[in-house]
């Protein structure tokens, strides 16, 4: 069975993209153009890697992680900024996450570290 | 003013005999003097004169009895008396104006080359010149010619049309040392109306003027800086903006390669040009980012009420062009706080003149608050309450939004920047309408700054 892969991005076009390449290796993409509606989607049991936008109006990426790691959710994370924060990379890391990756994205790259955080 | 005079002539010498000098008051008090003094005069003539009668009569009507002789010698007494009362005058009149500030001098208004026929000390201190080289010389050719023509013309074509002049000028002592000075002319006329004297004021303003030059120049340095904040913040939301369709791009175009996997060579180059100059094109972004870089904020021990003050200074040129009032209401025992001296003052002086602007429409909003006060043991609060129109309510939540504005030559940047920086400094900047009219702009700002902020 095909990987899940959930995207939570505000920006329409960024998810499409996303969703196209990742389906291009085969795995099962579902967009959502807020964390809260991912939340009300997506109960936090059911398997499946999060890529997370981090600038998003309302809840952003870093208070969606920090309510996924409170609810005791193992899911993995990867933040995809356009915005270079400094440390960003660390703070992911730190805040939970499998990993930082600043936009646009490689496809190779996010590939690698979707696969690595599913074998983890 | 000589129609009181006259009238109150017996009150005059039991008034108290010095007014409080002013700037103000000066050019009144002088022309005041001389018409006191010509009135004085006259009143001294005719008791004289009246003494003198009195002594004679006195003496033809000596042998009719002592009644007389002693009202006579009265008179005599009365007129000695109105004499040294009328000269006490003259001379505390003369000694303050020798001990004002201003330079004052006399000019005689009959006499065809309008020669100096007095300055007090401070008009010698001003000018450097001395008391020689003025009295008796033509003020224009004492010096200031070689200054300022195009002021002499204006001084006398005001004096010939018998109007008093007031002007600021660069004058030259007469080392050559430049200073600025206000001149006020005004002009002493005798009872028929005839200008016989003219009187001069002159203050020195260099002081004043310079002051005004260093706040232009501190005003300039935290405009720019705020300028240049805008740029960086517009090319870091421009960059933002821009990076979402390359990375759409980007992907569109990988996953497309993926797809055409094996086939369709051409194809697949032109993918891979896709791909190529989508990441020149992030590139140039992130350099561009990497140039405007934010700079982290530098921080020092504040007061918060000192770095308001010193705002408000910078901006009361601006207040005063647009007949606002701002008030200042500080809490004094306001801890101190760790902060950004320029940045917080980019802060303030965002929301003075977006208040200002807020008012800018009505006559009758004229009143702008500030107030500081604590919130709470950790928490200092920032107010800038005005009068002006307000904000729709459909708008509060977009205000400190990138690129969000009502001006038609804003940028929509201001409130973005200056909420970033406030949180940069652990606080939060928020904006409400006032229950009456207007609106308020509120921080805060922790007393402790959290390191990891």
């Amino acid at each position: 069975m095909p990987a899940n892969i959930f995207i939570v991005d505000d920006d329409e076009s960024v998810c499409r993209a996303l969703k196209i390449l990742l389906m291009s290796y085969d795995f099962e993409v579902k967009t959502f153009n807020s964390a809260q509606n991912f939340f009300d989607t997506v109960a936090h049991d059911v398997p499946g890697c999060l890529l997370l936008d981090i600038h998003m109006p309302e809840i952003d990426g870093w208070e969606a992680q920090k309510r996924i790691v409170a609810s005791g959710s193992k899911r993995p994370v990867i933040f995809i900024s356009a915005e270079k924060q400094d440390n960003a990379a660390d703070r992911a890391l730190k805040a939970g996450a499998m990993g930082f990756l600043q936009k646009p994205v490689n496809a190779q790259t996010l590939v690698d570290l979707i696969n690595g955080s599913s074998k983890k | 003013m000589k129609k009181k005079i006259i009238a109150g002539k017996k009150k005059t010498i039991k008034k108290p005999l010095l007014k409080k000098i002013t700037r103000n008051n000066l050019e009144e008090l002088v022309s005041e003097l001389t018409d006191e003094l010509n009135i004085r005069k006259k009143q001294l003539k005719q008791s004289a004169v009246r003494g003198k009668h009195e002594k004679e009569k006195f003496r033809g009507e000596v042998i009719r009895g002592g009644v007389r002789e002693k009202q006579g010698a009265d008179r005599e007494k009365q007129g000695e008396n109105r004499e040294r009362l009328a000269q006490e005058q003259i001379h505390i009149r003369t000694k303050a104006m020798e001990s004002t500030f201003d330079g004052i001098f006399i000019i005689d208004a009959l006499k065809p080359d309008f020669p100096i026929i007095y300055a007090n000390p401070s008009f010698y201190e001003l000018t450097g010149f001395s008391k020689n080289e003025v009295i008796g010389k033509n003020y224009f050719l004492l010096y200031g010619v070689v200054d300022n023509l195009h002021g002499i013309e204006e001084i006398k074509q005001a004096l010939l049309q018998g109007r008093p002049f007031q002007g600021e000028m660069l004058n030259s002592k007469k080392d050559g040392k430049k200073f600025w000075s206000l001149l006020r002319i005004s002009l002493v006329r005798d009872n028929n109306g005839t200008v016989t004297h003219y009187v001069g004021n002159k203050t020195d303003t260099t002081l004043m003027k310079q002051r005004n030059l260093e706040i232009e120049v501190q005003r300039e340095e935290l405009l720019h800086v705020t300028r240049v904040g805008k740029l960086a913040e517009f090319v870091s939301s421009l960059a933002h903006e821009i990076s979402q369709p390359l990375t759409a791009i980007l992907s569109y175009a990988q996953a497309a390669q993926r797809m055409l996997k094996d086939r369709e060579p051409q194809l697949q180059e032109i993918l891979q040009y896709i791909i190529n100059d989508d990441q020149r094109a992030s590139e140039v972004i992130r350099r561009l980012r990497y140039l405007l870089k934010k700079s982290k904020p530098t921080l020092e021990t504040l007061d918060i009420n000192v770095l308001i003050k010193d705002t408000i200074t910078l901006m009361m040129p601006h207040i005063i062009a647009k007949n606002k009032v701002i008030k200042f209401e500080s809490d004094s025992k306001l801890p101190h706080i760790q902060g950004d001296r320029i940045q917080l003052q980019q802060v303030i002086l965002n929301l003075i003149s977006n208040s200002l602007e807020a008012m800018e429409s009505s006559n009758d909003a004229r009143e702008l608050l500030i107030r500081t006060s604590l919130k709470d043991a950790e928490t200092i609060m920032v107010e800038v309450k005005d009068s002006g129109c307000g904000i729709p309510e459909k708008n509060l939540n977009k205000l400190f939004g990138h690129f969000f504005t009502n001006k038609p030559d804003g940028l929509g940047m201001g409130l973005s920047i200056s909420r970033s920086i406030v949180e940069a400094h652990g606080g939060h900047l928020e904006a409400k309408n006032n229950p009456d009219r207007g609106a308020t702009f509120y921080f805060t700002i922790p007393v402790n700054m959290k390191k990891d902020q």
